[in-house]
């Protein structure tokens, strides 16, 4: 017993020591050497989705890093990953950025570094149209059942509210969840972004029935690309090429497409 | 996004699900056999280690063991360690194997003593009396608990989206995010239904092919 365990501590600690040596070198030099920048995204619209009649990815982060990636010289390789662990998988490599209307906060700061933002985004409640009338004001959310994608900007925004953060909270996997809480009346109403609420709350889906309640603003907030914390020269790489694309209007007409407002 | 599509869709998340439930049987229903072996072993040592670790893949959750094998070996050691699907494919071979081998272990312990010692009295080797004598008997007892395991089997290959392996359930939910419709998701259930159905009259054939090991 004593003998097994020696020799697994023996097999731990090369391991250890072999990983150790291959570790030289900047983030920026490991990306460049692979040639691809992994990015990490999830599916919604209208930053990266699937075009339904031709099943290309497609969106305005989709683009945008395809870009990016054209002037830095390496190729981007979409990795769909689930939110919750983006932390994490960044951190252990299997990712190289996020890059999925990632919303710039001071609590994400201590995880990884942030690109130049790109573009503005506020926080917006939802709730059923059945509930219009009475729903017209954040006093008027008082004493309901709200939920928000754990971990997201729409929570913070719920726990930063004197209103909002009294109310019965439920945190859900993602932001379709969340809207899948209020459309089922399991929630009254949720918090998210305005992009997406945006472009999924219309006739034509699933969606129609409910509401983004006019007037209420929280948190006005910024998007950009999270990147492993230690690696100062990609953030630059990164930086200098959203520069140039903005010089030469390429992110306007992107934001144009797309109904984002592009921070110039 | 109407039917055709989403069904389309939906059987490229099948065919991961069907590709992971095929491979964590193939590894480890004789993974399982060999655990079972150490915990029945006369040495104390290995039946101890063995068992202990039965416990720890009995003890924690499969969803756990899943974002270890992805994410610790970068983790601690700042390596790329695992594709996403051969990750899960491990954490769920190791994790199913445990429990199998309790089955087999129930099986073979369910035996009576007394056939080994008349397989002993008529002459025949350790081994040959329990490829012989014992096996079928073992596989006749251990089909129900079995069936159960590989349905619920079915069923947790759902977890591999933990790290966004793009199995059934995790291309429903894609969906719902991309097209904002929400039905997509229940429809899965469809196809869920159709294959855990498939194995349960598996199962009953088998169960009725086996009849002839009464006793």
């Amino acid at each position: 017993m004593k003998k097994l365990l020696s020799v697994a501590m023996m097999l731990v600690l090369t391991a250890s020591m072999l990983v150790g040596c291959g570790n030289s070198g900047t983030d920026w030099d490991y990306i460049k050497g692979k040639k691809t920048l992994v990015i990490g995204i999830t599916y919604y619209e209208p930053m990266n989705y699937h075009d339904p009649d031709t099943g290309e990815l497609t969106g305005f982060d989709t683009e945008f890093a395809q870009a990016v990636c054209k002037e830095l010289g390496v190729e981007p390789v979409f990795q769909e990953i689930e939110w919750d662990q983006k932390e994490m998988e960044l951190k252990s490599k299997t990712i190289d950025c996020i890059w999925n209307g990632l919303t710039v906060t001071e609590e994400r700061k201590a995880n990884m570094a942030f690109s130049k933002s790109y573009v503005e985004n506020k926080q917006v409640v939802v709730i059923k149209k059945d509930n219009a009338d009475k729903f017209t004001n954040i006093d008027s959310l008082t004493g309901i059942k709200m939920c928000a994608e754990g971990g997201s900007a729409g929570e913070d925004a719920i726990a930063a509210d004197p209103v909002l953060s009294q109310n019965e909270y439920i945190d859900v996997s993602a932001q379709r969840d969340a809207l899948l809480e209020v459309k089922s009346g399991t929630c009254e109403a949720c918090v998210l972004d305005y992009v997406l609420a945006k472009a999924v709350i219309n006739d034509t889906t699933d969606y129609s029935d409910l509401m983004i309640i006019d007037g209420i603003e929280l948190a006005k907030e910024e998007y950009a690309i999270g990147i492993r914390l230690e690696d100062a020269e990609t953030v630059a790489k990164i930086n200098e090429a959203i520069d140039k694309l903005l010089a030469d209007g390429t992110l306007k007409a992107l934001g144009e497409k797309y109904g984002v407002n592009v921070i110039e | 996004m109407n039917f055709l599509q989403v069904t389309i869709n939906l059987a490229e998340g099948f065919y991961t699900t069907l590709l992971l439930f095929a491979i964590t049987l193939v590894g480890s229903l004789p993974l399982g056999l060999l655990i079972a072996f150490g915990s029945m072993s006369k040495i104390k040592p290995i039946r101890a280690v063995v068992r202990g670790l039965v416990w720890i893949i009995r003890g924690t959750p499969l969803m756990l063991q899943v974002i270890l094998v992805f994410y610790g070996p970068g983790l601690i050691f700042g390596l790329y360690g695992l594709d996403r699907f051969p990750a899960v494919v491990i954490a769920f071979i190791i994790n199913y194997a445990a429990y199998f081998s309790e089955i087999y272990r129930g099986g073979i312990e369910s035996i009576p003593k007394g056939q080994y010692e008349a397989g002993q009295v008529l002459g025949m080797t350790k081994t040959q009396i329990f490829f012989k004598v014992v096996l079928f008997q073992v596989i006749k007892r251990i089909i129900p608990p079995m069936g159960n395991e590989i349905i619920t089997l079915v069923k947790d290959t759902s977890l591999a989206r933990v790290i966004a392996v793009n199995e059934l359930l995790n291309s429903a939910q894609d969906i719902v995010g991309e097209h904002a419709i929400i039905w997509p998701i229940f429809y899965t259930g469809a196809f869920y239904l159709l294959f855990t159905g498939l194995l349960t009259i598996l199962f009953g054939k088998l169960e009725k092919k086996f009849n002839y090991y009464a006793g």
